[in-house]
Parts: C-alpha cells; sequence; structure tokens
C-alpha cells in the first residue's frame, strides 16, 4: 500500500506533539513535511518542539517548516494548558537539527501546486490556526486543486467553545484565515470540541498508554499528565479533550467516526461572539455543504488505537 | 538613493506614479508588486508590464500578487471600465512578468534589506492585500522596511467609494488593518490632501509637449475623465497615488501631523481610516498623516519629470 502524502501544519503544543508521533508511528502516512504556525506558543517555541519530537521518534528526515509569526488580522493569543514552553513539564534535549531554510507557506503552495501538476493531490492535516493555509490560499488560490482533503482540528459546532462561550481556540486565533479556508471550496473533515469531549484522556487511558512500552509511550502518558484539566465539573470526570490526535486518528481509521455534512460559516466580525462555526445543519442558508463536521468518535477504540501507534516507535527510534 | 518598492493597481493615476518614480535618478525602483484593485489582477499584471515598456524599463521586476482581498467581497475602481490599457491606448510590447508571487517577493526584498542593513520603502498604491500578508509571514520583514507610504483614508473628505471611505481602504481594510498595527511606520496620503492637486487641460497641454512618455500619460488620463467639478468645486482630476512619489522626492511640498490612525473592518462604515492627532485615544502614534500639498509646484514639478523621461534610463547624473 502506498502511504498517503500529508503535510501536517501544527503549533505544538502538547496534543500537537503527540499527533505528530502518532503519525509517526503510522506506516500508512508519510509526513512530506510540518509547517509550524503561531498559536499555541509563540512561533520559536512551536519550531523547537517540533524539531524536538521528530528527534524524539528518530525523524531527522522531515523537513519543519518555520511559518506565519502571527495571525492575519489579530493580534495573537496563546494556549492555556501547554505549560511555558508548549510541552509541559517535559525537557527534551535541545535539538540537533535545524528548522527547513523554505518558510511554510511557500512549501504547501509548491508541494501543492506540484501535486496539482502530477494529478496526485496531498491531504493536509491541522492542528492549529489556520494562518498559513488561508495565506497560501489567498496567494494561490488555485492549489486547492492539489489538496484532496484538510482534515483539521478546530471549531465548535453543537458544543459550545472552550476559549469563549462561541469560539474554539485554534479558530478564535485567526477567524479570518478560517474564513479564508471555509470559503475556499477544499473539501474539509472537521475535528472540533463535539468530538475531542468524546475522547477524554481519562487516567486509565493514559495508564494503558503508559504501559503500552517504549520511550515515547511514557513521554506521552507525562504530556498527558500535565494535560490532565482537573475540571470534572466541566468533562464530568477527570482528564482532557485530546484534540489533534484525532485528526490522524481520523485518517488511518475513517470508521471510528461518524460526520455530518453541513455548511460552516466562520463568525469573524462580532467581537462577542468572534471565532463562531456557525453550522447550518438544516440547509437554512441555501448554501452548499463545505464541511464533514465530526459528531461522535469511538473514544476507547482510538486510545487503544494512539497507544499501539506509539508503542510502534520503539526504543531504538527514540533519542 | 532610496530603494522602493510599488505595490499597485493600474490605473491611470498608478501609471502617472510608477513614470514619476522611474523617471527620478532619486529612486531606486526595486520592484513592482500587482494587486487586483481598480481592476482583476490579470488586468492591473498586463498594465504594469505596460507601464514599464512605456518606461523603456523592462528590466524592472514585475510580480503578480494577490487576486482579492483578504476577507471581504472583491470590490472593483470606479474606473474599472478602462480595464486593461489597450494597445490603442498605449501601444507597447510588455514587460516580461515574474514567476515568483509579489508576497515572497515583497518579503524576500525587505529580507534582504535588513541583511544588508538597509531598508526598503514601500509606496502602497492599491488595497493592501499583498503587503499585509508579507508581513504575517516572518517579523524580519517588517524591520527590512523603513516606511509604507499609503494611499488611501478620507478623513476629512468625503469618501469617494462610500461616504466614509476610499477605494483602496474600502477594498481590503483587514489587510489596511494588519499593515497600520505592524509597527512600521506609515505615512498616510489620505484624499483631502490627495484631492488639492487637479490636473487640467493645461498641465496635460504641457505634458503633451514633452517626450513620449509624458504623451502616453496624457492619452490615459483623457481616455478616462477624471474631472468632476461638482465635487471638486472647479474642473481638474486628481492624480492620488502620484502624490507618494512626490513625497519622496519634495517633501517640502507636503504638511503633515503626527497621528495614530486605525480602521474599521466591520459593520456599516467598515473601511473607515481614523486619525487621533491629538492624543485622545490611548494608542500610540503609528503614521504620519499628510494634510496638504503645494498644488502648483507639485504639479508643474510632476509634468516636468514626466517631460523629460525618455524611453530610455536618464544618464547617471541627470539627476537635480
Amino acid at each position: 500500500m502506498t502511504p498517503r502524502s500529508v503535510i501536517i501544519d501544527c503549533d505544538p503544543g502538547i496534543d500537537d506533539a503527540i499527533a505528530l508521533l502518532m503519525a509517526f508511528g503510522s506506516p500508512e502516512i508519510s509526513v512530506n513535511g510540518i509547517t509550524v504556525v503561531s498559536g499555541n506558543v509563540p512561533l520559536e517555541c512551536s519550531v523547537r518542539n517540533a524539531l524536538q519530537i521528530c528527534e524524539l521518534a528518530g525523524r531527522r528526515d522531515v523537513g519543519v517548516h518555520a511559518g506565519c509569526f502571527r495571525p492575519l488580522v489579530r493580534d495573537p493569543i496563546r494556549g492555556q494548558f501547554s505549560g511555558r514552553t508548549g510541552l509541559g513539564n517535559l525537557r527534551l534535549p535541545e535539538p540537533g537539527m535545524k528548522a527547513a531554510g523554505q518558510h511554510s507557506v511557500p512549501f504547501i503552495i509548491e508541494s501543492a501546486m506540484r501535486a496539482r501538476a502530477k494529478g496526485e493531490p496531498i491531504t493536509i492535516c491541522a492542528l492549529g490556526p489556520l494562518t498559513n493555509l488561508g495565506t497560501a490560499l489567498r496567494m494561490r488560490p488555485e492549489l486547492v486543486d492539489g489538496i484532496d482533503r484538510l482534515i483539521m482540528m478546530g471549531g465548535a459546532y453543537r458544543e459550545p467553545g472552550n476559549r469563549t462561550p462561541a469560539a474554539e481556540f485554534n479558530i478564535l486565533v485567526d477567524p479570518h484565515a478560517a474564513h479564508i479556508v471555509f470559503s475556499s471550496g477544499l473539501p474539509i473533515t472537521a475535528v472540533g470540541l463535539d468530538a475531542s469531549h468524546q475522547a477524554l484522556s481519562t487516567p486509565d487511558r493514559v495508564a494503558a498508554i503508559a504501559a503500552a512500552g517504549g520511550p515515547v509511550c511514557s513521554v506521552v502518558a507525562e504530556l498527558l499528565r500535565f494535560w490532565d484539566r482537573s475540571d470534572v465539573d466541566r468533562f464530568a470526570g477527570p482528564g482532557g479533550p485530546l484534540h489533534d490526535p484525532l485528526v490522524i486518528a481520523q485518517l488511518l481509521h475513517p470508521e471510528l467516526f461518524e460526520t455530518r455534512r453541513a455548511r460552516v460559516f466562520v463568525e469573524h466580525d462580532s467581537p462577542l461572539t468572534l471565532g463562531q462555526t456557525v453550522t447550518d445543519w438544516f440547509g437554512q442558508s441555501g448554501m452548499e455543504a463545505n464541511v464533514d463536521v465530526v459528531t461522535k468518535v469511538e473514544g476507547d477504540v482510538f486510545y487503544s488505537v494512539l497507544a499501539e501507534r506509539l508503542a510502534r516507535l520503539g526504543a531504538g527510534t527514540a533519542a | 538613493m532610496i530603494p522602493i518598492v510599488i505595490d499597485t493597481d493600474p490605473g491611470v493615476d498608478d501609471a502617472a506614479a510608477i513614470l514619476a518614480a522611474l523617471a527620478s535618478p532619486e529612486l531606486d525602483v526595486r520592484a513592482l508588486t500587482a494587486v487586483a484593485g481598480n481592476v482583476p489582477l490579470e488586468a492591473v499584471v498586463a498594465n504594469a508590464a505596460k507601464v514599464l515598456a512605456v518606461a523603456g524599463r523592462p528590466d524592472v521586476p514585475l510580480y503578480a500578487g494577490c487576486a482579492g482581498p483578504l476577507v471581504r467581497d472583491q470590490v472593483y475602481g470606479k474606473h474599472r471600465a478602462l480595464g486593461t490599457f489597450d494597445d490603442a491606448l498605449l501601444p507597447v510590447e510588455p514587460a516580461p512578468v515574474r514567476p515568483e508571487h509579489a508576497v515572497e517577493a515583497i518579503v524576500d526584498m525587505a529580507r534582504r534589506a535588513e541583511a544588508a542593513g538597509e531598508r526598503i520603502t514601500i509606496c502602497a498604491l492599491g488595497p493592501l492585500t499583498n503587503i499585509a500578508l508579507a508581513l504575517v509571514f516572518d517579523p524580519h520583514v517588517a524591520r527590512g522596511i523603513d516606511r509604507i507610504l499609503v494611499m488611501g483614508g478620507a478623513l476629512a473628505a468625503l469618501g469617494n467609494r462610500e461616504p466614509w471611505a476610499d477605494f483602496n481602504m474600502l477594498a481590503d481594510p483587514h489587510a489596511a488593518s494588519t499593515v497600520f498595527s505592524s509597527g512600521v511606520p506609515i505615512v498616510l496620503m489620505p484624499l483631502e490632501m490627495t484631492v488639492q492637486a487637479l490636473v487640467t487641460d493645461r498641465h496635460l497641454d504641457r505634458l503633451e509637449q514633452g517626450g513620449t512618455i509624458g504623451r502616453h500619460v496624457v492619452r490615459l488620463f483623457r481616455a478616462s475623465d477624471r474631472n468632476d467639478p461638482a465635487r471638486y468645486g472647479r474642473p481638474g482630476g486628481p492624480v492620488h497615488d502620484a502624490t507618494t512619489i512626490a513625497w519622496l522626492l519634495w517633501p517640502e511640498l507636503f504638511t503633515g501631523a503626527p497621528a495614530a490612525i486605525g480602521i474599521e473592518c466591520t459593520g456599516r462604515t467598515r473601511g473607515y481610516v481614523f486619525a487621533d492627532f491629538h492624543g485622545v485615544s490611548d494608542l500610540p502614534v503609528n503614521a504620519h498623516v499628510l494634510r496638504s500639498v503645494d498644488e502648483e509646484r507639485f504639479l508643474t514639478r510632476l509634468v516636468e519629470r514626466l517631460s523629460r523621461a525618455g524611453p530610455s534610463p536618464p544618464a547617471a547624473g541627470a539627476g537635480p
């Protein structure tokens, strides 16, 4: 089987880091490049974290491209659950590998235009704010023909938001970029809070990852212990919603996910509801559906797949 | 020589600005970057290519940029009907267009300038889409830009596309917001200043006596009636974009004041540029806003510059 060519756009970030490791542990996926964006933490931190995660997985061959250092229009806001460095209390060795010289945006454009010319479109997994992709699409709208699908973490469809009552963090950081992406005609699968709230990192699940073996599993278990929101009131139990790895899981095992197609609009005008993903479930807008919204996740199976993929990153590969 | 990049959506007054810049030995025009605005992107690129050809400067790199604004729906200029500068209007072989995108070209030029210890000046004659995206790429970009001259805003005059907004700011208010908050000093040429200088038949007749470039400019002006006596109170048409080049060449012809400027991105008055000259807000001063221009000297010198220009670049030392 030919592995699926993927670019992972991310802002690591604890859950981004786990998603990258899950992708590295999955032979069905060929990671053609990692494009980093300002989000959870400032760009330099995200780039450093991405490099460290590549080295942890023994993947110095993957290009890590620094991307946009701020949202298109808004001032930056930062994540609240990844700690100061973006990787919780984890202290990984200083990365030996360097970021690629090419910026994320031209890298995405060139990859997609090449894929378009060859008739072999690539997949983009977006785990952070959509600034890089929005910029690329605004510069070269025709690159949509080189991308078969965007699978993205972002939005709150039937759930309330996580950063404001209306908005999920990734969309709120750059609602203008999200608007560009959602209006671009790209086929989109959206893993939002509706999905990740069905996949909480409970202590049992974290213990199962720790027990799956290998140094990467113990690193991920440590990250997940930091990730625990201890917000039993909100999530009806301990643990935190593990957003980003769901994107990789959706690519590997779409059968674990239920989706529903709808037209999604991104609010970018209103101060009160900025970043809201307004979802037209019932065709009231008269506009064609543009997003497959994930509505249901098999949480237990997802966590066992995650543990299995992380365990494949054996002792030989870890730093 | 001041290194400049002209980001443009030609446009008749853009053409006058570009030709004046290319005729000025004080300025080192490093590139033209085209953006959709007055007319769609293909037309602005074709027009810019013809303007370079008219100037006899096909060596100046020309890059195509963004085909539409960041977020809002596209609007075009009032003179859209003029469209492409066709062969009857400008009978020249267009200059080549480089394959790189204008945004990447701006990023590269700014980064190279920073590395070389210099700063480029950007003359922004259209919507600010290209410039905003370049500024979001990389923090080094802002450090390689000395200032951005923006033709836009209608602070004390009625706007030309909405009562509160000129075309450039209305066309991409989000991009303008990003540029204004980028930390790069802005020099703003608002409508109430640009409409103080009206090109009349008297100027065009004088220009017609000049070189071939002057005659091309006259044809462009006569092809689109820019007169609006009801609005301007007298005959003549403004040449908005050329004020940016004029300010670089002859700042003494202008008055202005520092201000904190910003733009409304949402609601009915989207595209409205405000300027706080008196510290009423707690916003930091980010711009020098031009208030008046010496009409007679500006237009005389502009006509003189355009008349003097020939199809070959001015010889070294030929400047004033």
